[in-house]
Order: C-alpha cells, then structure tokens, then sequence
C-alpha cells in the first residue's frame, strides 16, 4: 500500500502541538514512533530530558510499517508547521492533519488543512540521538507524591531564579513535602502538608533532600502549565522524575514527562 | 496656509484613530497630504530602504463635521506636511471617549498639527488635553515627488483570502524565512511558499477570485502562475498593522517586480506596494 | 514603591511602629510608609532589650517584592501574613499561609543600617494640592509612558496644567509631541497654590504612587515650592501615611533665589556604575562597615540647591548640623540637567555611594 513507514491523521494538530511544546526548550527533537504511538523527545546538558507521549489513540489513524521509526527533527520548525494556521483558531474550526515519513534520509511531509485552505511541508529529518537512558523504573522509586497541578503552577512560576539549585525534600515526617531555594535574596521555603487537599498520593518512605539545577527545570513550567495533576517520584540516587497528566480539548489524556539528575555538588553547608 | 477640522462623532472618531494606527504601523514617518475633500497618507521609500511605497486615501466628509482648509494659492489649494503618525496615533488613544476632537495647523514656535480633545469630567468645565505634533511643511516643488503611483501594468490580479488567515500563515513563515514566493494566477488561486535548507512550506489558497479590470490581459492562460519573492518583513507588517478591516482586499502581482495590495473600506483606501527581491 | 523604579533598597524601622523607607540610586527620589500597629492585627515589639529598641534595617527591593510578586494570586491565596524581624539571626522572614495549608517561607537577607530621612517640610511649602487619585491618574494617561518628566503648573482661569517636560535642545525646534493638560480647579478637594508657579518632576514615580492611591482609594495632596525644590506626595489614612518625596528641575532663570526651607542637600554624586547585584550591595555592607568602625567623618559633600550656600538661612544651618540630609538630588537621568546648572562639571566625589543612604540623624519626623 503506502510507501511510507509512518503515516498519521488527527483531526485537530492543536493536540500534537500544545504537547510539544510542553517539551520546547531545546530546537532539536528525537522522535520515535511505534505501533502503540509517538514519543518525542528533548535532551539538554546530558542531565534533562522530557518526553512527550501521544499515543496512538489519540490519532483517527496511526500506521507503524517497522517495528520502530526513529529520526531526528527540528522541534522550532515543527511547531511554526504545526501552527501555520495559528494557535488559536476560532471555536469550532480546527487545523487537520496527516503526517507522512517515508524512512531514513527522508523529510517528514505535514499536510494541514483548516477552512479549505492547504498547507505542504516537508520539514528535513536527521540520525536520530543517542538518547539518556535514565533508567527509572517504578520498582525504584523511593518517594512519591501526586499533586493538583494548581497547587505547583504558581510555586513555579515564582521559583528564584538566582538561586542556582533547587532543592527537594519529601519526608514521612514534617516537613513532608518542601520545596527551597538559595537565591541573592536569602532562602525561601514552600511547605505543603501531607493532609493538604492539593495531595491526591503521598507516598514517602524515607527523608530525601535532593537538589536539581533549577535552570534545567524551569522549562518543565511550560508542562506543568498545560497539566491537571503531576507525580513527582525519586529513586535511590536522587534521580527525579516529573510526569505531567495533560487533559486536552476532547477530554483525551496525554503524558510529559521529565526527568533530571541530582545537582552533584551539593555543599551541606547551605543547609537551613 | 490654514487648516482646522472636528471631529464630534465617536463612531468616526474610533473609525479615524483606527486609520492612523494602521498608518503608525506602517511608517516611522509620512506624509500627510490635505486637500478640500479629501486626507492622504504617503509613504514613498527610496529604494534603499526596501522600495516600499504607501498610499492611503480618506474622504474628510465620512470623518469630520468641520473641515477648513486653505492651500499656499488658489490655484494650488493643497497642504503638504510630514509628520510622524505614531504622534498622531498617540494623541487620538487617550481620546476614545471624547466629546470632541480638533485638529489645527498652528506655528508657535514650530509648525505643528495641534491636536485638542475635549474629554468629559467629574467638574462642570470638560478636561481638555493637547498635542502639539510637530510638522515640516513641504514646499511646492517637492509636491511631485508624492504623486499617487499608478497600478501597475501586473500579470495577475486577484481578491486576498481573509486576511486573519494570510497574517498566522505569514507570522509562521516569517519564523522559518526571510522572503516569501507569492504567487497567483487567473483562476483564483494564490500561493504563499518559502524554502529553506530545514523546510519548505506552501500554503494554497483558491476560489479567491479574480476582479473585473477592463485593462487586464485577456489571453493570459487561467492556470499559469505569476510569481515574486518579497522581504516577508513588509508583508507580515502590513498584515499586522490592519486594524481597519478592509470589505475588499486584492493584490496585483507584477511577475518578478512588484507585488501591490488594495485594502478598501467603504471611504478608505490604502494601497501598498511591496518591489520583488532580485 | 518599586513602580516608581525605586528599587535600590528598602528599609525599615520597628518600634513603635512600622516604617519602610526608600531612596532611588540617584537619590532624586525617596519614599515613606508608616503604618500605624492597627494596619495589623497583631503588632508585637520583639522580646527582651536591646530587640525591643528601634530597629532599623535594609532588605533588597527586589527581594522584597519577590515575596509579593503577583497581586491577584496573592489575594486569592493568602490568608494570612506573618512578618519577623529576626536581627540576631540577620534575617527578615516573611511567611505567607496560603489555600490548602501551604506555607512559604521567605527568609531575607538584610544589613543594619542608618536612619534614613529625607528632609523636607509639608508646612513650608508655598503651594499645595489635594484630589482624588482617580483624578491625577485619569490625567497622567495621556502622556506616554516612556515620558520622563512632566511640568505642573498654573494655567489660565485658575486651572491647574500639566504638560511633558522637553529640553530645549540650543533653541532649535524640538521633534517631541507636546502634550498638555488642563483640570479645572473643581477637580481638587482644595488648591492653594501660587499664582504662576511650576515645577517638573519625575512622571514615573509618581505614576507608581498614583497606582497605590488609586487602589486605596484615597485623596492625594502634592506639596510645591519653587522649582529646584522638592515635590512632596502624601496621602494618609487612620492607619497609614504616605510620602513620596521627588527632585525638581531647578530653572535656569530663577536658581538666584535665596534658598527657602527644603531640600537642601549635602550629598556626594553617585556612583557612575551603581547596580543592584548583589555584588555591589555585598561591597556596599562593607564599606559602610568600614565607615562606622573607622570613625570616618561624613563624605564630602555637594550643595545641591544652594548656589550661595553661605547666605543660606540660620535654620537651614541647624537642620544641617543635625546631620539629616537626603533632599531629593538628581535621577541619574536628571543628573546632567541638576548637575550641569548647579554643579561643576566634572566634580565627582571620592565617597563610597552606599555611604549617604544612611545618615545619621537624631530623631524620626
């Protein structure tokens, strides 16, 4: 039948571009397709990496030829393409798309129509990363809790951006969830209790304070943003895993997920 | 040399200041060109510059409830000033609820247009705010240089889609490019491309329709395209400075020289022409 | 406070009550907020002495309003505020409890510092005006906001005019949009202002207090003298007092006349290069450190508004061996126009610039 060994349809491109861009803060993307959908994924400073899922049933048709397709993008370029006819069209119209790959060495075609009119885009494809392997199971996880997304959304947007870390405490006892910075303006302590009505799970075996680079973090906002409840989960070594329930127009639920590693030099001295 | 206008109507008045945004948004500097009946904005760029040329048209009767004006002589009743129409624009923003607005052309201690507006306030007396906005007077022999451009002798001539669509794919391609191919033909279909090492974009519009020039070429073939490449820059200006929405749109392409765009709305006209990169 | 750009530092006193207080980097402008122990609902004076003493403090301004940042999610969220000042500790902690028991926690870093006091004198002034914020803040849109300075003063029929301050650029015609306005006098609660006279102040400071008094919804008075003298800004209820104390042009044509009551200040220029990293206000603690250990007599210092200092009344004198002093000098953009017609060129001072924010002064006005 068709030459190529992906081809996707979905009524509304909104969908696959609001969760891309939950992951867009790198311009480069790998993107990887297989019978049960599409990931796509975004790496920074060999310490961050978000992975935006759609799966296959989010699409009217999806078509895997391979076991696996794998190719590398520009995200930045993607996105203007996805987004040709806006971001915001008027309600009850909607940009269609079908997406076509035809293999290795090949441009990823994108045909969108929205109110008669067509758009064509070939958009040059690349080898695909080497990926991270963060290898975080969930038979890992030491500590784990799920918040509303509200409850997290204005902590974020808020974070101290000169402080240079940010440091996460989740405990069994008080403070039970803590979220700190060490910025020029002193330290500033966020505390949710674990009986808070914005805690869905709490989960949290033992007391782990783990710090990340809170520049690696800050583009989670963007996923956080779009999100109605996030887990947030550590394994042994402090590795921290992010992942975001995003809800779109339909009612349809996807998943961003980030994961980061532990700021390595941590001087206890800062401690408070 | 004298001038004075009002404007009492608030409709007009909002219909005025939306004008001379969309002037401001397309000139740092214009000119304003005053006859009996009627106000013109020029823009007329040397090539230097992009080429771009501009010229808007207003009938002062659909605008003002006063308008007195008297020319250098008799026989040449015109006003020619240059101004910078962001001033224009400024001093008519605070004015939406005005009870009045005047303009005048006075000479202090600068030739300036004074803007007065008389808003309503909590006291008995109304607030009155004005602007003085300076301008140059431009004498009579460089009167020629602001000429209104003729249509060019184009290939192709064809009505705009809507124009909220043509700006978000123009807006886009802008992101990935710095020129864009417009290109269109006799059956009412029209083109936006562009094409970069990373991507090729194409947007096809069609049943836009061709309008009725008694001028235009008659054996051209329907299906043939007439195309120019043009700074993207201008384009997405011009679409994103519209805030008059114009009731017909049509652009006139000369193939690989000019493109021109007439934007009309009821009793305003501003045509732009944008000159094809080499 | 920081809408007006002031967002040098921020200072504060404690008992009896609380103050925070302000001066710009090119100290043009400095401001005040007193509230009164009722403006809370607990108001406690520390423990044993010596924390129960007037306690006096400085916190970045920008770390200050980090904790305030977002307005509306603020009143949304917040329920209560819990301010300590925490001097053994060196620490403001600012502690907001929000929806769903969520605490923040924000401990500031702060310095001791000295009394901060602009000196200035509602009473002397020669004329003044009151109206209702929304009034002066409906008047000001008309300007752009870029707009540096704007002129208040005396029109015809007794009205009150404002209008953008344009340098006179060597006689030439300037290229600038003139903007004027006109409020009638019924527009104020009261006015008493001399015939003829004018002043031109910062526009952008006054634009950030008109934005507080329009939401407290309280009447504003402006206090004048002549110009080169301090604008005075107050407005005042039960349990808060504000002031906003801004520099003047001085006008070329009248900077013979004897100095009146205000303003008058001794004040090294600043710094070429003041920022508000934390490395300069690092540098700065030290100094002034060094400063008070050092026993090192106050700054050389300039006369701002007082061309003939020496025919400078026996008052003025007074106030001046009392040590008070930031008048109201020059905005960094200012400073040409203030320095250029009242100073020598090229006559920098020596003195640190953190210095002079911290004057010692006898008693609180």
């Amino acid at each position: 039948g068709e030459p190529y060994v992906l081809a996707a349809s979905l009524d509304n491109a909104r969908h696959l571009s609001s969760l891309l861009r939950a992951v867009h803060f790198q311009d480069h993307a790998t993107c990887f397709a297989t019978a049960n959908g599409l990931r796509v994924t975004v790496e920074d400073a060999k310490c961050i990496q978000a992975n935006a899922f759609i799966q296959a049933e989010i699409f009217q048709d999806f078509a895997v030829q391979e076991e696996s397709v794998t190719f590398r993008i520009n995200l930045s370029v993607l996105l203007d393409c996805l987004t040709i006819f806006g971001t915001s069209s008027l309600p009850g119209t909607s940009t269609a798309l079908r997406m076509c790959y035809r293999g290795y060495g090949y441009p990823l075609m994108l045909f969108l129509e929205e109110g008669g009119v067509v758009t064509v885009c070939k958009i040059n494809t690349q080898e695909p990363d080497q990926l991270l392997d963060f290898d975080f199971c969930s038979t890992k996880v030491v500590n784990k809790i799920i918040l509303q997304s509200d409850g997290l959304r204005e902590a974020f947007a808020e974070l101290d951006m000169t402080s240079e870390v940010l440091q996460i405490t989740m405990s069994p006892d008080k403070p039970y969830f803590r979220l700190s910075t060490f910025g020029n303006a002193g330290s500033a302590h966020l505390d949710y209790p674990r009986d808070s009505d914005l805690m869905e799970t709490f989960h949290c075996n033992q007391t782990q304070t783990n710090r990340y680079k809170i520049s690696l973090l800050k583009p989670s906002t963007k996923a956080l943003a779009l999100s109605c409840k996030v887990s947030i989960r550590t394994d042994a070594q402090g590795f921290l895993s992010l992942q975001y329930m995003i809800r779109n127009e339909d009612g349809q639920i996807c998943f961003v997920e980030y994961y980061c590693c532990p700021d390595e030099d941590i001087t206890e001295a800062e401690f408070m | 040399m004298r001038f004075r206008a009002k404007i009492v109507d608030l409709a007009c008045l909002n219909h005025f200041s939306r004008v001379i945004n969309t002037i401001a948004k397309l000139a740092k500097t214009c000119t304003l060109r005053l006859t009996v009946s009627k106000l013109y904005f020029i823009l007329s760029d040397k090539v230097a510059n992009g080429g771009v040329s501009m010229w808007c048209e207003l009938c002062q009767g659909n605008f003002f409830d006063e308008f007195q004006m008297e020319g250098v002589a008799a026989e040449h009743n015109e006003i020619y000033l240059e101004l910078v129409p962001e001033n224009l624009a400024r001093a008519l923003k605070t004015a939406q609820s005005a009870k009045a607005v005047k303009i005048k052309l006075t000479n202090k201690h600068c030739p300036c247009l004074r803007v007065a507006v008389e808003l309503p306030s909590l006291s008995s007396s109304s607030r009155i705010v004005t602007h003085d906005i300076p301008v140059g007077v431009i004498p009579r022999r460089l009167w020629n240089d602001f000429r209104e451009p003729s249509v060019p002798d184009f290939d192709v001539s064809i009505y705009l889609p809507v124009l909220k669509t043509m700006k978000s794919v123009v807006e886009r391609m802008k992101n990935l490019s710095n020129s864009i191919v417009i290109e269109a033909n006799l059956n009412g279909e029209m083109n936006l491309k562009i094409e970069t090492d990373l991507v090729s974009v194409t947007t096809h519009f069609k049943d836009l329709g061709n309008p009725p020039w008694s001028n235009s070429a008659q054996d051209r073939d329907l299906e043939s395209m007439a195309e120019a490449r043009i700074d993207i820059k201008k384009l997405q200006q011009l679409l994103a400075g519209q805030q008059v929405n114009p009731t017909k749109a049509l652009c006139n392409i000369v193939s690989k020289r000019i493109v021109h765009f007439i934007l009309l709305h009821e009793d305003v006209s501003l045509q732009y022409f944008i000159p094809a990169l080499a | 406070m920081a809408e007006g750009g002031v967002r040098q530092c921020q200072h504060c006193a404690v008992p009896p009550q609380l103050s925070l207080r302000t001066v710009n980097s090119s100290r043009s402008a400095f401001a005040s907020f007193l509230f009164a122990p009722l403006f809370f609902q607990l108001y406690e004076a520390g423990g044993p002495p010596p924390d129960r003493e007037l306690f006096r403090c400085k916190v970045l301004m920008k770390s200050f309003l980090g904790v305030f940042r977002s307005l509306p999610s603020l009143e949304k969220t917040v329920g209560k505020c819990l301010i300590l000042l925490k001097p053994r500790a060196s620490r403001l902690v600012v502690q907001l409890h929000c929806k769903y028991g969520v605490t923040k926690t924000h401990n500031l870093a702060f310095q001791e510092c000295e009394r901060l006091q602009a000196i200035f004198d509602t009473q002397r002034c020669t004329s003044s005006l009151c109206a209702p914020a929304r009034v002066l803040a409906e008047a000001v849109v008309h300007f752009p906001p870029t707009l540096a300075e704007v002129t208040l003063g005396t029109g015809p029929g007794g009205k009150i005019s404002l209008r953008n301050y344009v340098e006179d650029e060597a006689g030439e015609p300037s290229k600038t949009m003139v903007t004027e306005l006109w409020l009638a006098k019924d527009e104020f609660e009261t006015v008493a202002i001399t015939p003829g006279s004018h002043i031109t102040f910062c526009l952008k400071e006054f634009r950030g207090l008109l934005t507080f008094a329009e939401a407290s919804n309280l009447p504003l008075t402006i206090h004048y003298d002549a110009p080169g003298r301090p604008v005075i800004f107050t407005l005042a209820d039960a349990v808060l007092e504000v002031h906003l104390v801004l520099a003047t042009l001085s006008d070329p044509e009248s900077s013979l006349q004897p100095p009146t009551a205000n303003g008058v200040s001794h004040l090294p220029t600043p710094s070429e290069d003041f920022t508000d990293d934390l490395e300069s206000y690092m540098i700065a603690m030290e100094t002034s450190a060094y400063e008070e250990g050092s026993g090192v007599p106050p700054s050389p210092t300039f006369p701002l508004c007082t061309p003939h200092p020496a025919e400078s009344d026996p008052e003025e004198e007074e106030e001046e061996e009392e040590g008070a002093v930031p008048g109201t000098p020059p905005h960094k953009k200012f400073r040409s126009l203030f320095f250029g017609s009242v100073l020598t060129p090229g006559g920098p001072s020596p003195a640190p610039t953190q210095e002079v924010l911290a004057e010692d002064s006898e008693e609180e006005s």
